[in-house]
């Protein structure tokens, strides 16, 4: 993938990256875009360097570990004031799979203002360029008016592990995914009229074993990986979708009817009779099956 | 001779990692060194104890991404050996086929960082270049470049279809001339040998006494390789040699490397060739009771542990590690030993320091 920079500049962009605690999966991906020419960031008019005062864009991994807070703020300090921060993987957002530690002091944002986000864990090389793309566009964007474009990406069609995509008409509400995830980022809300499930994409690792686990196949996996956006809009990263109630047919009770997809996967040929129970509550299934509510 | 302390981190080692060292010099050599560690301390212990068996197999692939498939693995099989789960046949294969990918590249890496270190900028380029064959492979089978999702407890969750095993099998092909290549480099290459020749040198005694692993130990003539000593997974059914070295020095720690990457493409034909066809995971998942098992496995930087207790219920009540880089770094001391300053990042890169790993 190449990226064309829209003007040939001629002092190049700098690029500083801050490590505060990171797997090392986000900086091993970073080193790619300064080693390998296809992702060279060199594409972009920028270059890496290894001195904070000369940062036009602050890149910054991992989750933010109490032990690396001093010296994090001490070299964001300084940077140039007119920098462009980026938040790099899901790790600076949200934690990813470390959040809720002792020794976590995430969120980055709590601690210094993050301009863009890019999703991944860690992002691919291409998703880097794009969210660095990103912030390019938002410091031409600052420095001479106007609002930032997004640049559309040549797509290519590679099985990459990207945004988990929720289908609601067949989730049974069996919640194993949010049991598996290890990220926290699926939540589940028990509204008026259905039951709701909301996934994060900036706490997601995209891990895909909620959707290994799923026995309807409603959480899958997409190719989809361009997630860059301005970190203001991080609350808008989310997949949702509601399954809504729908009366028992034995005694009306608002119920969660089981989707076509687990009777096929339990019981292979459903007849009629099994086909009913989908529609109705426990304790009418249990009636159907022994006679009498079980106590 | 003047003594004065400096202090190095990331920045000034070329480390993608935030290290920071305290070292000592007398004139412009190290006299001795402190490892001022905990800046990637991000409670693993802690989290695992709060996260159930499922959620630690996605933890734990984060715990480094270097290594990112031995740990999994590795905490699965401690989990199946309390839990008394054998895994298919199949599961072995796919597990020694996603550890051998994750070797080349991290040694890879390795070797790249090291050329960067000192000034051989079309080297490291070109090491780079050839890991992306790889990471691509990884990317194409796993989904992700560094971190597989290939395990599950009771055996993997990715298979390879024949096309798969034509494609990994095709990339292997192409991995062997660039590797045959990248040896004799660094074997021979003047430039390379001026720099890492005699150059932080670990003798042997001082090798075993600080208990050294993984390429480090081998390339200081310990036959050492747990592949080897207990075969785990599918090791006892696969063919290869412990990659020894003698020098001790920055070289013979890359040239283990580079053999081993060049045996790993050997394994993964090995096991495209043998494997065998049947489940991928093991049905059902039982309980898992309450127990202890203790689990290894040859990480790309040296032996790694895993303790696990466990008492019935769906979290661990504790698990512990011993990973490869904590002897190896207490070793730096007598590496960097008498060496001037400009040698100190090339050395310290030269034992694949995981601070991730690590720190913890
Ligand atoms: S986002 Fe993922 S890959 Fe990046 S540092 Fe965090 S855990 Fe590692
Ligand atoms: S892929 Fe699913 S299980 Fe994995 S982190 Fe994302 S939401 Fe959680």
């Amino acid at each position: 993938m190449h990226i064309q920079a829209e003007e040939n500049a001629i002092v190049p962009v700098r690029l500083f990256r801050i490590n505060t605690g990171s797997c090392n999966g986000c900086d091993v991906e970073l080193a790619v875009t300064s080693a390998v020419t296809e992702f060279d960031v060199e594409q972009l008019g920028c270059r890496y360097t290894e001195a904070a005062r000369e940062a036009d864009i602050l890149l910054i991994t991992g989750p933010l570990t109490v032990r690396a807070r001093e010296e994090v703020l001490r070299l964001y300090a300084e940077t140039p004031q007119d920098k462009v921060t980026v938040a790099v993987g899901v790790c600076p957002v949200s934690g990813g799979v470390f959040r809720d530690s002792y020794a976590v002091d995430g969120p980055l944002e709590r601690h210094l203002p993050v301009d863009v986000n890019i999703p991944g864990c860690p992002p691919r090389p291409q998703a880097l360029l794009a969210g660095i793309a990103e912030a390019l566009e938002l410091r031409r964007a600052r420095r001479e008016g106007g609002a930032p474009v997004r640049r559309a990406l040549p797509v290519d069609n590679f099985p990459a592990r990207g945004r988990l995509s929720y289908d609601a008409g067949s989730c049974v509400d069996c919640r194993i995914c949010r049991h598996v995830c290890a990220a926290g980022a699926i939540r589940f809300e028990e509204g008026e009229t259905g039951v709701s499930l909301t996934l994060w994409h900036n706490s997601c690792v995209f891990c895909g074993l909620c959707s290994h686990y799923c026995p309807t196949g409603a959480l899958s996996v997409t190719g989809d990986w361009r997630l860059d956006h301005p970190a203001a809009d991080a609350f808008r990263q989310v997949e949702r979708g509601e399954v809504p109630y729908a009366p028992c047919v034995g005694c009306g009770e608002p119920i969660i009817p089981a989707a076509p997809q687990l009777l096929h996967a339990a019981f292979r040929r459903p007849n009629p009779d099994i086909e009913r129970l989908k529609s109705l509550c426990p304790a009418c299934r249990q009636q159907m099956s022994i006679g009498v509510p079980r106590r | 001779m003047s003594t004065k302390l400096i202090e190095l981190g990331p920045h000034q080692l070329a480390l993608e990692e935030p290290m920071y060292f305290r070292v000592k010099l007398e004139g412009d050599r190290v006299a001795d060194l402190d490892v001022l560690p905990g800046q990637v301390h991000r409670g693993m212990e802690h989290l695992v104890m709060r996260r159930n068996f499922y959620q630690n197999i996605t933890l734990l692939e984060r715990l480094c991404s270097l290594c990112s498939n031995s740990h999994p693995s590795t905490f699965c099989a401690a989990v199946e050996e309390v839990a008394g789960i054998t895994i298919p046949e199949r599961a072995e294969y796919l597990r020694a086929v996603a550890d051998e990918i994750k070797r080349i590249a991290s040694h890879l890496f390795c070797c790249a960082v090291q050329a960067n270190v000192i000034g051989e900028t079309a080297l490291f380029r070109r090491v780079m270049e050839v890991r992306e064959i790889m990471q691509r492979a990884k990317e194409a089978i796993y989904g992700n470049r560094m971190d597989l999702a290939a395990n599950v407890i009771g055996g993997v969750r990715y298979d390879l279809s024949v096309e798969g095993a034509a494609y990994l099998a095709r990339q292997m092909e192409a991995m062997k001339q660039p590797l045959d290549e990248l040896y004799l480099q660094y074997s021979n290459n003047p430039a390379l040998l001026v720099r890492m020749a005699g150059v932080g040198v670990l003798p042997r005694a001082a090798a075993r006494e600080y208990a050294v692993v993984g390429p480090v130990a081998r390339g200081c003539g310990i036959d050492y390789d747990v592949r080897k000593k207990s075969p785990y997974g599918a090791y006892d059914r696969l063919e290869f040699e412990v990659a020894v070295q003698e020098g001790g020095d920055v070289r013979a720690r890359n040239l283990v490397r580079l053999a081993e990457a060049r045996q790993s493409v050997s394994l993964i034909e090995q096991c495209l060739a043998q494997l065998p066809a049947g489940p991928l995971c093991a049905d059902t998942l039982p309980e898992i009771p309450a127990g202890e098992a203790i689990a290894k496995s040859e990480a790309p930087r040296g032996e790694l542990m895993y303790y696990l207790r466990t008492d019935g219920s769906d979290m661990p009540v504790r698990l512990k590690w011993r990973v490869p880089s904590y002897m190896n770094w207490d070793a730096l001391k007598v590496m960097l030993k008498g060496e001037p300053v400009a040698n100190i990042p090339l050395i310290v890169n030269s034992i694949d320091p995981c601070i991730a790993c690590t720190d913890r």
